[in-house]
């Protein structure tokens, strides 16, 4: 008889720990998934976005050919030629470059969505926080010019990370207080830029 | 003869005023830690691994300087193999003088010995650091090393995406080294009143640690030391003053800490032998502020 509740207690404290861990794993792909429904208006803006974003880097890999090599060992001239080659090589390319060029009104429109449901809520604040201490003060929102490299650069939260339109490896979003950045991660170029996305 | 008594008094004077001046106390400490043996609590065990840890260096101020200066005095007596950087590894420009003043110089002594730096991205650090010859990130922004029986995980917390997480999980998975550590920037767990524990990255972070059997999580951002109370079996450190300090900075009644200290810049040591995993945290003028043992957990 006390051999049974032994067992029976085990198997109890062996399913709470199971179940436990199980609960922690789905809270994390819970946290990476994105967004549960997403209308065909939206899909399309989605699309036309990345399709924007595509082009941007299709133009960009090929001016790339124009900056020096950089080899994974390089100095710290070697980067600074590399960078200031690439940014001057996108900057030329792209000469009528202007906001709004990839946040397009129907993307920005998704986009802000997003945002205002990954950040409202009192248990967001701190969300809000982590993308709102960055001291970004000094850094100027201009289209096909670099974001400062004396700046800090904002946390992105990975949760909202996962709910955003999926970017290549060359491009990454970025926070400026409420403004959301589109930048080439390599020089540090904004491509482009909606003010106000956060609410 | 009176004229040369209030001479001899009057100097006697202002040299034990000199001496009480905090300021001229602190560079006799500084002096006397740099004359002085460095004062090891690591085992030095045959065959152990050993490395060193230090977080937001790149400042370039004298005081990151003397820290990179105890490192050198503790090598003699405990020769780490490599130093693992928790990011912010520069501050304010990443022009080939800013790595000369804010990296190259303060370490070179280490660098000259051969001594390997990993680095891994803080919120100050541009992309293309990873191409830098020093920082051995072999072009990644997060990355895998091993070193004996201990597996290092590098990886990029300011832009946590699906493809880093879905790295992690599928290297972790298959990992059958006998220690995991891993290392970045932002704390998932932190009693810093400046920045804190960042609980949405350790929303995403943390089941994957626990999961796989990570047992050592290095981060930096805020910029004191402290060590965490283990969590769900893995233990947290930040080690964010190797080249900053917010002094008073560690919430002192934080239930999360088991040791705390931010009055002073520090680094660390590490030595793995075996089970065990030792460390050290020691300051700029080389007073322990902290030191222990791990146990590797079964796994």
């Amino acid at each position: 008889m006390r051999q049974k509740r032994l067992l029976v207690a085990w198997c109890a404290i062996l399913s709470v720990g199971t179940i436990s861990a199980a609960t922690a794993q789905d809270t994390a792909k819970a946290a990476l998934a994105p967004p549960a429904v997403v209308s065909p208006a939206d899909k399309t803006a989605i699309q036309v976005f990345e399709k924007q974003v595509k082009d941007y880097v299709a133009l960009r890999n090929k001016v790339r050919e124009n900056a020096p090599k950089l080899s994974k060992d390089s100095t710290p001239e070697q980067i600074q030629a590399y960078r200031t080659a690439l940014e001057l090589s996108v900057r030329n390319a792209r000469p009528n470059a202007k906001r709004g060029d990839v946040f397009r009104p129907e993307a920005a429109d998704y986009i802000r969505r997003t945002l205002k449901n990954e950040f409202q809520g009192q248990d967001r604040k701190e969300l809000r926080e982590t993308v709102l201490e960055t001291e970004t003060q000094g850094v100027v929102l201009r289209v096909n010019y670099p974001y400062a490299q004396s700046a800090e650069l904002s946390e992105m939260p990975a949760t909202l990370l996962a709910k955003l339109p999926q970017l290549p490896k060359e491009v990454r979003y970025r926070f400026v207080g409420r403004n959301m950045l589109l930048v080439d991660r390599e020089s540090n170029v904004i491509i482009d830029f909606m003010p106000d996305a956060l609410p | 003869m009176r004229r040369l008594y209030i001479h001899k008094f009057l100097i006697a004077l202002l040299i034990s005023s000199a001496l009480s001046c905090p300021a001229f106390a602190q560079q006799r400490a500084t002096n006397n830690a740099h004359g002085a043996a460095p004062k090891l609590t690591l085992p030095l065990k045959d065959g152990s691994l050993r490395f060193a840890v230090m977080g937001d260096t790149g400042s370039g101020s004298a005081k990151q300087r003397e820290v990179g200066d105890m490192m050198v005095q503790y090598h003699q007596a405990f020769p780490f193999e490599f130093v693992l950087m928790m990011g912010d590894n520069l501050y304010g420009g990443e022009a080939p003088q800013d790595f000369e003043k804010k990296f190259a110089e303060p370490y070179k002594a280490l660098l000259d010995q051969k001594i390997k730096f990993y680095a891994t991205l803080g919120n100050h650090d541009l992309a293309l650091q990873t191409h830098y010859e020093n920082f051995n990130m072999n072009g990644k922004e997060y990355y895998r090393f091993k070193k004996g029986n201990v597996a290092f995980y590098s990886l990029n917390s300011n832009y946590m995406d699906k493809k880093q997480v879905q790295w992690l999980e599928d290297e972790l998975s298959r990992d059958t080294s006998e220690w995991k550590v891993c290392f970045f920037h932002h704390p998932p767990y932190s009693s810093a009143k400046k920045h804190g524990s960042d609980s949405q990255l350790r929303d995403v972070v943390e089941p994957i640690f626990v999961k796989y059997g990570v047992d050592v999580v290095l981060t930096g951002h805020d910029h004191v030391y402290e060590r965490i109370k283990p969590q769900k079996g893995i233990y947290y450190f930040v080690s964010g003053a190797g080249g900053q300090l917010r002094t008073g900075d560690v919430k002192e009644t934080s239930p999360l800490i088991e040791k705390s200290y931010d009055r002073d810049m520090h680094f660390m040591l590490f030595e793995v032998a075996g089970d065990q995993m030792y460390f050290q945290a020691i300051s700029r003028t080389g007073e322990t502020i902290d030191s222990g043992v791990i146990a590797r957990r079964k796994k």
